[in-house]
């Protein structure tokens, strides 16, 4: 898919347009806040990845202006500054995404992937299939082979973010961030220990473990089942 | 110190002595002008009323007794204080000492030609009998302008002593007072030049001074403190910096050498990752600790169930804390609000209940329990692990410190620094205690006034 980066750190940049490259992604690297402005205005992306802070403008307000000028590429804001200020501040701005550095380059990966298959039109889906695993969110049953399978409140929200995501990677910290809301690293294996659970039920009496487990990164459901 | 010239202290004395000095010739003016008319007043009636009693005198015997009356009167001079005089109608004196011309009816200012004395002014009230004749009595006004004088001079020397002893008290006060604050600046310069140790003189009197330069005082002691606290952390964080990139930058060169089995980098570059992993996460810790001391996430406060924010921790934990062969038990129920950043005191919980899994044998049994009366709700995190010698209770919520049982346990140092940072920003306090056997946490939090 086509990749805006906007980064003004030269090691970063380079990095950044390499590995996505690597992956398969167009990937556009501008260095300053104005030709972000311009490239994301007059040239089409999927995805676009803006430092929150750039020389001539930066990250914040070039997404203000987008917005404005009713450009909808979802961005992903990077930044240096981890407070928890820093980060409402970029989130209330419009951005979809955030993500402190230093990051591990596969958490950027995962969480790029989940922004471009965001559906553009908001479709509540109540409703997912994947392989012989099916999610209701409407009355919270979760069936394998037909089967019913009881979940806890949490085990359940980790089944769906998986599903809502089929195929791709769903890093610990996008769990933390979307299931408990927790944007810091509570070094307990708080998703770990919930996914195995989880897991156990799951594939209880069945051979087939349709969840992988990404090592260092997290945990995807297979599609190819 | 400000010159004499622009010393408050100087300028506040003197105004105060200057008008106080005003006053006291203000009321003597009062007095004066009140002295003198009571008393030109009391004379005039008298010299009526003498008056009055001579005329009776005529009327009632004639002139010759009038004469009479008026020879009789003089001769008891000193006692009497009245001079008369009866004039015919061509002007001449026919009785009486008073030495003056006649006058028409009515009061007079006269001066009169005294035997003694010499010219002397009086106040006179003449008045018309028949046949021409004019009945003159006058009293000498000297003893009205000698108690005018006494009046002057009294309340001139009470003015010229005021302003005296107003000015003297000013230059006393002043000097005291620059004297008293010249100690708290010279303090302050000898503070400002380096010398931290130095405190503002404090007198047993307990005066505003004395206040003042307690607050001063306390201020410079937080300043110290945190000086002195800043000078820990930055010698910690080099500490606790230098060891893993020392191990970082060992096992690089190793990998590198020429002579190194094959595999040796693949290992070499994943512990340089991990390495560099913990140094993020130190960073990271730092970070939020300051970010939580600096106050400012007080604005995104809200009101928080205290006791579903920790059931939920519980929950969210417990299959950890299994995995990990302990227990966890949360035994909290009802609701208590108070005012908090639901994350920050998730993650104070998460911390505590981190510890006691790291810093505990298998088979621990970990309690949550929660007291709470109208003001406060206190969050009890007991374990009944080996826990922690009483003489460390206070010093393990300072930043970096580690106690050398856990020097091989993973970790920084700052779990309780900040979970003590995030409870101080709630207006709480963390308190350890010993659960015997075990570590016990106690979080005290403040509760919302219900509205």
């Amino acid at each position: 898919m086509r990749v805006l980066i906007a980064e003004d750190d030269d090691d970063l940049a380079e990095f950044l347009e390499h590995s996505l490259g690597e992956l398969g992604h167009v990937v556009t690297c501008v260095r300053s806040g104005l030709e972000a402005l311009h490239f994301g205005s007059v040239e089409v992306f999927e995805v676009a990845i803006l430092d929150r802070m750039l020389p001539g403008m930066d990250g914040v307000e070039i997404l203000k202006r987008w917005r404005a000028a009713d450009i909808v590429t979802p961005v992903l804001m990077l930044t240096a500054l981890g407070g928890i200020a820093d980060r409402v501040g970029g989130l209330n701005a419009g951005a979809d995404d955030y993500l402190v550095k230093p990051f591990a380059f596969s958490e950027l990966a995962a969480r790029l992937a989940a922004l471009a298959r965001r559906p553009t039109i908001r479709e509540p889906q109540t409703h997912f299939t994947v392989g012989d695993v099916t999610l209701d969110l409407l009355d919270r049953s979760v069936k394998r082979a037909g089967r019913d399978i009881a979940l806890q409140p949490r085990e359940f929200a980790l089944l769906e973010q998986l599903m809502r995501h089929a195929g791709r990677i769903v890093t610990r910290t996008m769990f933390l961030e979307t299931i408990w809301g927790y944007h810091f690293d509570p070094k307990t294996n708080i998703v770990d220990s919930h996914l195995s659970r989880m897991r156990a039920k799951l594939n209880f009496d069945f051979d087939f473990d349709p969840i992988e487990t990404v090592r260092g990164v997290g945990y995807r459901i297979r599609t190819d089942a | 110190m400000p010159e004499r010239r622009s010393s408050a202290a100087y300028r506040i004395a003197f105004t105060y002595s200057a008008g106080f000095a005003l006053l006291v010739a203000v009321l003597g003016a009062i007095v004066f002008l009140a002295a003198d008319r009571s008393f030109r007043q009391q004379q005039d009636a008298a010299i009526a009323e003498e008056s009055a009693s001579l005329l009776r005198d005529y009327r009632d015997e004639g002139l010759g007794d009038l004469r009479e009356r008026i020879d009789a009167r003089e001769a008891s001079h000193p006692t009497n204080s009245f001079s008369y005089a009866l004039f015919d109608g061509a002007g001449k004196r026919i009785a009486g000492g008073l030495n003056t011309k006649p006058k028409g009816s009515g009061w007079h200012d006269i001066v009169f030609v005294d035997p003694e004395e010499g010219a002397d002014p009086a106040r006179a009230l003449a008045t018309n009998l028949p046949e021409n004749i004019t009945l003159m009595v006058a009293a000498d006004t000297e003893a009205l302008e000698r108690i005018d004088h006494t009046i002057l001079v009294l309340f001139g020397g009470a003015f010229v002593l005021v302003l005296t002893a107003g000015a003297a008290g000013a230059l006393i006060l002043g000097g005291y007072l620059r004297h008293r604050l010249g100690r708290i600046s010279g303090t302050a310069r000898t503070v400002m030049a380096g010398d931290f140790s130095q405190r503002m003189p404090v007198s047993a009197r307990n005066d505003e001074f004395d206040a003042v330069s307690a607050s001063l005082n306390a201020m410079l002691d937080r300043i110290a403190f945190l000086l002195e606290n800043l000078q820990q952390v930055s010698s910690d964080l080099a500490h606790d910096l230098r060891t893993p990139l020392v191990r970082m930058r060992n096992g690089l060169e190793r990998a590198l050498a020429d002579d190194a089995p094959p595999g040796t980098q693949q290992t070499a570059i994943q512990a340089a990752l991990r390495e560099s992993d913990d140094l993020l996460d130190l960073f990271a810790a730092i970070l939020r600790i300051s970010e939580v001391e600096g106050g400012e996430l007080i604005k995104s406060f809200a009101p928080v169930d205290l006791v579903a924010l920790v059931q939920d921790v519980c929950e969210s934990c417990e299959p950890a804390v299994v995995d990990g062969g302990r227990t966890l038990r949360c035994t909290i129920e009802g609701s208590v609000f108070i005012a908090a950043d639901r994350e920050l005191l998730a993650q104070a919980i998460i911390n505590l209940l981190e510890n006691a899994q790291i810093h505990t044998p298998t088979g621990t049994k970990i309690t949550i329990e929660m007291i709470h009366d109208e003001a406060s709700a206190s969050i009890i995190v007991a374990d009944n692990g080996t826990g922690v010698a009483v003489a460390d209770h206070d010093r393990i919520l300072r930043r970096f410190v580690r106690l050398d049982a856990s020097r091989t346990t993973p970790g920084n140092g700052l779990g309780l620094n900040l979970v003590s940072a995030i409870v101080m920003l709630h207006g709480g306090g963390v308190t350890l205690s010993d659960n015997a056997p075990g570590l016990r946490v106690t979080l005290i939090l403040p509760r919302l006034l219900e509205r």
